[in-house]
């Protein structure tokens, strides 16, 4: 059959009989497309992708297994030989993967952890980075010099976040976690924290925003517009908005336990503790137990016009292009038996150079529910970083869905710890990158405790020769946690010819009564897909269109609240217009 | 072949001569292209009309269609030595007088498969071994057989599914060379399969996919395409003679639909493109005893006198619903043995092995 779909690798591991093994299963896969032109077939890279396995039984167990779907859970006998391979798919040639797999990662997860804890941070205070002292002051002292948002959390915050920094140093290709993503370019611009507020220059309705009869919480550059948000229509006891603004009794109780240890828990992410040294806002909202928010809450990020306009010439010359820096940072608490559904939107000022870099937190207490929509929209040229820290207590539930479209660079590292038993953890990620554009997720998801149930999805689209997307999602199903049933599954449909995607899909699993599944694909359309819509009367071209649309749109389609989607749905039949892979009068729908 | 091919004398000679004027025409078609192609559908249509009147099983009427096969040939001549002369003279009084009877009327050719045979694509595997079957318009056909022995494959060769290439043989379908038309240019054309086991597309709305696909067609008849709410209008009705609830057209083409769910989905999607030729694939597996009326009533509900449907299937309960002109055989790439709904019967008492015993 002449399938177009690669499967590049199927892993399922399943540890049936006590042993001390443990696996780490990364299915190696990546690849550039080497495409004559749009639309047409991708070769597989099965023969490719079978020289990265260790042994020939491997290759053979996956070859009988590239056809199967890849979440099918099944329960499979002990896998005795332990796949180690850590190595990220390189996009280039089969010969470097061949010859990174006899490198140093016989030992798995013990390797795992040490190159995690290398990777972005190096705490070596003898070699100071100088670069990371001269900005983390240069906030410092934009703080000092604008708007009084005095307050003794925030200065705690700030406080705790310095130090940290000082520890830190910037990241560079040769950090496992920056391996693929270029930061070096933030270092030769001029970036300038903004400090003052540009509340006035910003008209929401502007956004054409979905009409949301919940509430509405609008950052500006990082700090809550009092003016544009409205949470008039909560429910009781649900407590919205600025650390400033809140009792202090609801502070003591739900942010100051949160605020210590902000550093452990980024690891020493640079980008994290950047976020605390520059926060100009810590905004809070507080969903107390038994309390059930029915309509979503809308939280809108902007960055404003302050850096230097994009549109120009100025920005191949990254010397002269300034990035407006905001800092923002939310802090989401759902306490017993409570739910709240929540949208993230970050958009900015169109033609205009910034960098949002944000932190959220998120904890979700027993039997509690969070639905998580995050949109990133922002402007082509705009830096987009991102940390989510979200911790789940018992029997709790936890859904994001995730659409990028916007920002010459994304990087979002999502944290999930599990806190407690019989969690329910649920990843959705879309994202399209396309000239120029690099997206890139890095998802940590850590089991130790018993029948937690996970499934991540992650699909990427590269639509451009310099589009580039990447992905590592680490599972990490600990000792104690028997009886997870984890699938993790990513596909990525590369339309140009050299577009690249750097996959890692990984599950580790140290339990050994689990259920887990994990797979990635590098595909074109599925030729199956493609022939159906033609059976009924549908050219191959409009066909393609509506394929290539659908496959964002699985993802899309779980996005909360119809006008949000429908947004959405334009801005991805845009952008695909924009670069002739679809016709955007399709009559396709999210 | 022969046992069920000589209900009557009479009928026998019949066949005779159609089967050498046809053996004749044959000779010249090789040569030329096209236009001679038409002639043979259009005399064979006219013989079969005759058939008819003589009320001579129907089974006869297949050595007609055969009879362009080489095995034909080697039967003509035996019989034509028996009864040559007197089939001569009926054949002449009838074809002076081509009366047609109103409710037995035999409509044109609407689908001529001669000698079809097909490989996968991949493996250069043969499948189907010179597939032959002519279906007339407001006639039932039904392909039994074993299992692998290539019965999705010949529906899905005749829709233009790329797996498999055809290596010799033709398919006319409506007077126009099949293989020369793209897939979407087959299903403007009034060819419609529903799919044994139908793909799933995540993230394409049933609606959505439902309203492409009718507006495609309506744009290929030169008519306005239609807006959503006035598809919504037009598909009501449809989805309530199918008992379908409307939410399934919210939801994702077959993503998640059990198997009867899908079968469902696909004879709604032949009700939307109102097909003049249906292939159906297997629509009664899966689906409990009142799904298969309501597939099945759907079904005849769509039949007119000037469309077909050829269904495939493993057993008669299909069959009860949706009476059969013809029921085939196959077996490794090939109709074996054709006859009319008794056939079947035949098969379900016996298997298949009584039937060939039979033969
Ligand atoms: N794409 C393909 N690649 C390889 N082999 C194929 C392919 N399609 C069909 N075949 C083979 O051709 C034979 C006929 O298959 P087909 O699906 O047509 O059978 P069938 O008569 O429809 O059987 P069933 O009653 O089980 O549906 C089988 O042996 C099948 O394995
Ligand atoms: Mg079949």
């Amino acid at each position: 059959m002449a399938a177009l779909s690669a499967i590049a690798m199927v892993g399922n591991a399943s540890l049936g009989s006590p042993s001390n093994c443990s696996a780490v299963l990364s299915p190696p896969c990546n690849v550039s497309a080497e495409k004559q032109r749009r639309f047409s077939r991708s070769r597989c890279f099965f023969p490719f992708v079978a020289s990265v396995l260790e042994t020939k039984n491997e290759a053979e167990k996956y070859r009988k297994d590239k056809t199967r779907s890849v979440l099918n859970n099944r329960r499979r006998p002990s896998i005795t030989s332990v796949v180690t391979n850590l190595s990220w798919c390189s996009t280039s040639s089969a010969a470097e993967i061949g010859g990174r797999r006899h490198g140093a990662y016989a030992q798995g997860a013990s390797l795992r952890d040490q190159a995690e804890a290398s990777s972005v941070s190096l705490v070596s205070p003898s070699t100071p980075d100088l670069f990371l002292l001269d900005l983390a002051s240069k906030i410092e002292d934009s703080l000092a010099e604008g708007d009084d948002l005095g307050n003794d959390v925030l200065a705690r915050l700030r406080e705790e976040a310095t130090e940290a920094t000082l520890g830190c140093r910037w990241p560079t290709n040769k950090d496992e976690a920056y391996r693929f993503t270029d930061v070096k370019f933030l270092k030769l611009a001029n970036i300038v924290p903004v400090n003052s507020s540009s509340e006035s220059s910003f008209n929401p309705e502007s956004l054409n925003l979905p009409e949301s009869e919940g509430s509405r919480l609008v950052f500006i550059d990082g700090v809550l517009s009092k003016t544009l948000s409205r949470v008039d229509n909560l429910p009781e006891g649900v407590i919205v908005g600025s650390i400033s603004s809140i009792p202090q009794e609801a502070v003591r109780k739900f942010v100051l336990p949160r605020l210590s240890g902000v550093a452990e828990r980024s690891q020493r992410d640079v980008f994290a503790c950047l976020n605390g040294v520059g926060a100009r806002d810590l905004v809070v909202v507080i969903v107390p137990a038994g309390v059930k928010v029915t309509k979503p809450l809308y939280v809108l990020y902007y960055s404003s016009s302050q850096g230097s306009p994009s549109s120009s010439s100025s920005v191949a010359s990254s010397e002269n292009s300034s990035y407006a820096l905001s800092n923002p940072r939310l802090l989401v608490t759902v306490g017993k038996d409570s739910e709240l559904d929540f949208v993230e939107d970050f958009s900015g000022a169109p033609e205009s150079l910034y960098w949002s870099n944000s932190v959220c937190e998120i904890e979700i207490h027993e039997r509690g529910r969070v639905g998580h929509s995050y949109v990133q929209e922002q402007s082509r040229h705009a830096v987009h970083i991102r940390q989510t820290y979200v911790s789940q207590v018992e029997a709790s539930s936890y859904k994001l869905v995730e659409a990028v479209f916007g920002g010459r660079l994304s990087r979002h590292n999502l944290h999930i710890q599990q806190l407690g038993p019989d969690t329910v953890t649920e990843m959705s990620t879309f994202l399209l990158a396309g000239r120029k554009q690099l997206h890139d997720l890095h998802s940590k998801l850590v089991l130790d405790h018993p029948r937690g149930i996970s499934r991540q999805l992650h699909k990427c689209i590269v639509s451009d020769s310099s589009g580039h997307g990447v992905f590592d999602g680490n599972v990490r199903v600990n000792r104690l946690a028997q009886q997870t049933d984890a699938g993790q599954l990513s596909r990525n449909l590369l339309l140009a010819p050299r577009a690249t995607v750097n996959v890692k899909p990984n599950l580790q699993i140290i339990a050994n009564d689990v259920k887990c599944s994990h797979g990635a694909a590098i595909s074109d359309l599925e030729e199956e897909q493609l022939f159906y819509f033609r059976a009924r009367g549908i050219d191959a071209m409009t066909a393609r269109s509506a394929l290539v649309f659908s496959f964002g749109a699985e993802v899309l389609q779980k996005l909360e609240g119809a006008g949000l989607r429908k947004r959405v749905e334009s801005l991805v039949k845009n952008s695909l217009a924009e670069e002739g892979y679809m016709n955007p009068e399709l009559a396709v729908t999210i | 072949m022969a046992a069920t091919m000589l209900p009557a004398v009479a009928a026998v000679t019949r066949p005779a001569i159609s089967a050498l004027q046809h053996q004749q025409q044959e000779n010249r078609i090789r040569k030329t292209d096209g236009p001679a192609a038409q002639s043979v559908c259009s005399s064979s249509t006219k013989l079969s009309t005759g058939w008819r009147l003589e009320e001579i099983g129907t089974c006869c009427r297949n050595a007609v269609k055969n009879s362009s096969s080489s095995s034909a040939s080697v039967y003509v001549s035996s019989t034509q030595q028996q009864k040559g002369r007197r089939g001569l003279a009926t054949w002449a009084t009838l074809t002076d007088a081509p009366v047609e009877s109103e409710q037995e009327k035999v409509g044109d050719v609407l689908l001529e498969v001669r000698g079809l045979c097909a490989v996968v694509e991949a493996t250069g595997k043969e499948i189907l071994r010179g597939v032959d079957l002519t279906i007339h318009q407001g006639e039932v056909h039904a392909i039994m057989g074993k299992n692998g022995s290539g019965k999705s494959t010949l529906s899905k060769v005749l829709v233009g599914h790329p797996d498999y290439v055809v290596t010799a043989g033709t398919a006319v379908y409506k007077g126009e060379n099949l293989f020369d038309k793209e897939p979407e240019e087959r299903s403007h054309a009034g060819l419609f399969l529903s799919f044994q086991s139908p793909v799933e597309i995540p993230g394409v709305s049933n609606m959505d996919f439902l309203r492409m696909a009718c507006n495609a067609r309506r744009s290929s008849l030169g008519l306005p395409e239609l807006g959503p709410l006035e598809f919504y209008g037009f598909l009501s009705p449809k989805l309530a003679a199918l008992n379908m609830d409307p939410s399934f057209l919210d939801r994702n083409v077959n993503e998640g639909f059990s198997g009867g769910e899908k079968k469902r989905n696909e004879i709604l999607q032949l009700a939307v493109l109102e097909a003049d030729m249906a292939i159906l694939d297997e629509i009664d597996s899966g689906l409990d005893v009142d799904a298969l009326r309501d597939v099945a009533s759907a079904v005849n509900g769509l039949r007119k006198s000037d469309n077909a449907v050829l269904m495939i299937t493993h057993y008669q309960r299909l069959l009860d619903y949706i009476k059969p002109t013809y029921v085939h055989i196959m077996e490794a790439g090939r109709i074996i043995k054709t006859g009319d709904s008794s056939l079947a019967l035949q098969l379900e008492a016996g298997g298949y092995q009584a039937l060939k015993d039979s033969a």
